[in-house]
C-alpha cells in the first residue's frame, strides 16, 4: 500500500514537474535544446538522471547476485563512459551546435545520406533502449502491486508520452535533475539502513566462503508461478505443493547433487539450511566463485570483461540520448565543466546496486529458484527488514525504480521524437514556411509515434532478458556513432563513404554477434563471451574500416570550416560556422 | 574586447574567420595540442582500468585477502576508480580551458 502511494507520488512529481515546464516551453528550440541555458549543476543532475535506467537501478544488483561481482565492471564502465565523453567528444561537439546526432553527421560530412544513415541508427538504439525501460516498469509494479505486466508498461509509457509531448526537454531538464536526486535517495537510505539494521553484511559463508546460497534456519516457502525447471546445487529433500486443482498432491522428494528437477506452478518448501535450487540457464556458484571479479569461462572470463569495458567506455558516447542532452549547455567550456560534475554524481550513485546483490544473496536466496534475481532491490528491504520500516523502505526503493523508468523513458522519447520530426519527417514539409505551432505539433506527434512501438515490442519481450538488450544497445553505440565521433572530430580525412561503411560493419558484427548468440543458446569460453560481448572485435573493426575507406578516397576531403566550428574556442567573434541552427537568433552565446 | 578595434594589420584572428591557410595552420596546432592532451588522460585512465582485471585474475593474493571481511579484489574494483575518474575529469577540463585560452591570447594578439 505504502508503495504504490510512492510509485503514485513519483508519476505525480514527474507529471507536475513537466507541466510547470510546459509553460516554460514556448518555441522548438525550446522543446528540443531548452534554448541551451542551462547551469552546469543542473545539466549534471539531469544527464546524470537520464542515465540511471532500470539497468542501473535493479539490473547491475540483479545481474551480481545472479553472476556474482563481475557485474560491477559494468557499473565501473557506465561511469567510465562519461570520461571518453569528456576527453573527446563533450566540447567539440556542443560548439558545433548541431541538436542531434544525425545533424552532426550531416554537417560535418556534408552528406544528406549519411544523416539517413545516422537517424536509422538513432531509431534503432533509441528504440532498443526502451523496450527494456517498458518491461522493466512491467515487472517492477507487478512487484509492488500484483499488477498484470502490461499495466506498468503502459502506465510509464503513457506518463511518458505526456510529459515529453508537453514540456519537452526543458520541461525535462528540470524532471530529469529531480530524478536524479529522488534515485541516489532510493538506492542509498534503504542500503545504508539495512547496513546498519544487520550489523554489515550477513551470512559471510554464502558471499565470500565454500557455500552456495541456502535459506535461514527456519526453511523457505517458495512461489512458483510456472512450470519451472531447476538445478539443486546440493543434495536436499524438498515438498512441491501443486497449485492446479485436481489429484495432484503435494509430496516430498529427494534431489542428490547437480540434480535437475520440474517444478509444478504451486510452490516449493525447502527445509532448514537447504541449498536453494537454481532455474535453468544459470549456475549456482559457491561463494569465492561468486566474491571473484574476473577469471572463469563465459560472462566470467576476462575476454567479456575488457569487451564489456570497451561497450560501455565508448558506447555512452553513442547514446542518443545522452548526446541530445550536451546541446543545453551554453558554450564548450560549459559542457565539459557538466561532464565534470556527471562523473562525480554518477560515481556517487554506484556505490550503492552493488549492496543489494550481496545482501540479496544472503538475505532472499529463494529467488535463485525463479531466476527472479532482477528484482531484488524492491524485495530486499521487506525480507531483510519485516514489518513497518521494510514496508516503508520498500517503498522507496519502488518509487526509486519508477524515477528509473520514467526519467530514462523520457529522455530517450526526447531524441526519437526530435529525430522523427526533424530527420525523418518528409523534407518537403520541413523547408518553407512552416511556423513554429505546427513544429511543435509535430514533435508532439513524433513523440506519441515513437513511443507506440517500443510498446508494442515491450509487450511481446516479457519473456527478453534486460541485459541483453541494454548490453546490444551499448555494444551498437560503441560500433557505430563512437567512432563517427572520434574520427569524425579529431580526424580530417574521413570521408561520408567511409563513416557510412564503417558504421554498417560495427553495427552487422555487433548485432549479428548477439543475434548468434541467441541463437546458440550462449555458448561458453572465449567465443560463447565474444557473441555474447562482441565490442572488444566490431569496435576496432568499425574503426579500420572507417580509416581504409577513407584513404581510398581519390580527393582528401577538406573540412578546414567544420574543424574551425569544432575546436575554435569562445569569444573569438569568428562568423558562424558549423550547423545553420534555425531556431536560436543572434551569435552563439559563449563570448568571454 | 579588442577585436572590434579598428585594425590596423592582419591578426591570427582574421586569418582564422577569413579561412586562409594560415588560418587553419594555427588551428590546426590547437586541435593537435588538445587531441594530445586527451590520449595522455585516455593513457592515464587505461594504465589503471585496463590493468585492473587481469591483475585480479594473475595475482591469487587479491581475491584470498581480506580487508574488513571483504576480499581485497572487491575494494579494488568498487572504491578507488571513480573518484579518480572524477580527478582525472577535472585535471583534463583544467588544462584544456588553458589551451582554450592560450589559443584565444595567441589569435588576439596583433
Amino acid at each position: 500500500m505504502i508503495a504504490i502511494l510512492a510509485v503514485a507520488a513519483v508519476t505525480a512529481g514527474t507529471l507536475g514537474l513537466g507541466a510547470m515546464g510546459t509553460r516554460l516551453a514556448r518555441t522548438t528550440s525550446d522543446l528540443l535544446v531548452a534554448s541551451r541555458a542551462m547551469t552546469a549543476w543542473w545539466n549534471a543532475a539531469a544527464i546524470s538522471g537520464e542515465y540511471l535506467s532500470a539497468a542501473s537501478f535493479l539490473g547491475i544488483a540483479g545481474l551480481e547476485m545472479q553472476n556474482g561481482t563481475t557485474a560491477l565492471w559494468q557499473s565501473l564502465g557506465f561511469v567510465a563512459g562519461y570520461l571518453a565523453l569528456l576527453l573527446f567528444v563533450a566540447a567539440p561537439l556542443r560548439r558545433f551546435g548541431s541538436y542531434t546526432i544525425s545533424d552532426f553527421a550531416e554537417a560535418r560530412l556534408r552528406s544528406p545520406r549519411l544523416r539517413g544513415l545516422a537517424s536509422a541508427t538513432v531509431l534503432l538504439i533509441g528504440g532498443f533502449y526502451l523496450v527494456p525501460q517498458l518491461k522493466g516498469a512491467g515487472l517492477a509494479l507487478n512487484v509492488v502491486t500484483g499488477a498484470p505486466y502490461f499495466v506498468g508498461v503502459l502506465a510509464v509509457g503513457v506518463v511518458v508520452c505526456f510529459n515529453v509531448g508537453l514540456g519537452g526537454m526543458r520541461g525535462i531538464t528540470y524532471v530529469q535533475a529531480f530524478q536524479f536526486w529522488l534515485k541516489v535517495f532510493a538506492i542509498a537510505l534503504p542500503a545504508c539502513l539495512l547496513l546498519i539494521h544487520l550489523g554489515g553484511l550477513p551470512a559471510r559463508a554464502a558471499l565470500f566462503g565454500d557455500q552456495y546460497p541456502s535459506v535461514g534456519a527456519r526453511g523457505a516457502t517458495v512461489t512458483v508461478p510456472a512450470r519451472e525447471q531447476v538445478t539443486f546445487p546440493a543434495a536436499t529433500s524438498y515438498t512441491i505443493v501443486p497449485s492446479a486443482p485436481g489429484p495432484a498432491r503435494s509430496r516430498t522428494l529427494r534431489a542428490r547433487a547437480g540434480e535437475q528437477a520440474t517444478l509444478p506452478a504451486g510452490k516449493l518448501v525447502l527445509p532448514p539450511h537447504a541449498d536453494v535450487p537454481v532455474a535453468a540457464g544459470t549456475t549456482a556458484l559457491r561463494g569465492r566463485d561468486w566474491a571473484r571479479p574476473v577469471g572463469g569461462s563465459g560472462e566470467r572470463s576476462p575476454v567479456f570483461v575488457y569487451s564489456l569495458l570497451i561497450a560501455t567506455f565508448l558506447g555512452t558516447m553513442g547514446l542518443p540520448h545522452i548526446l541530445v542532452r550536451f546541446y543545453t549547455n551554453p558554450d564548450g567550456p560549459a559542457a565539459r565543466h557538466t561532464t565534470v560534475r556527471v562523473l562525480g554524481l554518477l560515481g556517487l550513485f554506484y556505490i550503492f546496486p552493488g549492496i543489494y546483490g550481496a545482501l540479496g544473496r544472503a538475505l532472499v536466496p529463494q529467488l535463485y529458484v525463479t531466476g527472479a534475481t532482477d528484482t531484488v532491490v524492491l524485495r530486499l528491504p521487506q525480507a531483510a527488514w519485516p514489518g513497518t520500516v521494510g514496508n516503508i523502505l520498500g517503498a522507496i526503493t519502488a518509487a526509486g525504480a519508477f524515477a528509473a523508468f520514467l526519467s530514462t523513458s523520457s529522455g530517450l522519447l526526447v531524441s526519437i521524437a526530435g529525430t522523427i520530426s526533424h530527420d525523418v519527417w518528409p523534407r518537403l514539409s520541413r523547408e518553407g514556411t512552416t511556423t513554429v505551432g505546427i513544429r511543435r505539433l509535430r514533435f508532439r506527434l513524433a513523440a506519441v509515434v515513437g513511443m507506440l512501438a517500443p510498446i508494442v515490442v515491450a509487450f511481446f519481450a516479457q519473456g527478453v532478458d534486460i541485459a541483453v538488450l541494454v548490453g546490444w544497445a551499448f555494444a551498437l553505440a560503441a560500433s557505430t556513432f563512437c567512432p563517427l565521433f572520434l574520427l569524425g572530430i579529431w580526424w580530417t580525412r574521413l570521408t561520408a563513404a567511409g563513416a557510412a561503411c564503417g558504421m554498417v560493419a560495427g553495427a552487422l558484427l555487433a548485432t549479428s554477434g548477439i543475434l548468434v548468440g541467441l541463437a546458440l543458446g550462449e555458448p561458453g569460453g572465449v567465443a560463447g563471451a565474444l557473441l555474447a560481448q562482441p565490442a572488444i572485435v566490431s569496435v576496432p573493426v568499425a574503426f579500420v574500416t572507417m580509416i581504409v575507406i577513407s584513404l581510398r578516397a581519390v580527393e582528401p576531403p577538406t573540412p578546414d570550416a567544420e574543424m574551425l566550428a569544432l575546436h575554435a574556442p569562445e569569444g573569438l567573434d569568428l562568423p558562424e560556422t558549423g550547423v545553420r541552427d534555425p531556431f536560436v537568433l543572434g551569435p552563439r552565446a559563449g563570448a568571454s | 574586447m579588442a577585436t572590434g578595434e579598428d585594425l590596423a594589420g592582419r591578426t591570427p584572428r582574421d586569418e582564422l574567420a577569413e579561412a586562409t591557410e594560415h588560418g587553419a595552420l594555427y588551428l590546426r596546432r590547437l586541435r593537435q595540442r588538445q587531441l594530445a592532451l586527451s590520449l595522455l588522460a585516455l593513457t592515464a585512465f587505461g594504465a589503471l582500468v585496463g590493468v585492473l582485471p587481469l591483475a585480479i585474475d594473475i595475482v591469487p593474493q587479491l581475491r584470498r585477502d581480506d580487508l574488513l571481511s571483504v576480499p581485497v579484489a572487491i575494494w579494488l574494483l568498487v572504491v578507488p576508480l571513480p573518484p579518480i575518474f572524477l580527478i582525472l575529469g577535472a585535471l583534463y577540463a583544467r588544462r584544456a580551458d588553458a589551451l582554450d585560452e592560450s589559443f584565444r591570447e595567441l589569435v588576439r594578439r596583433r
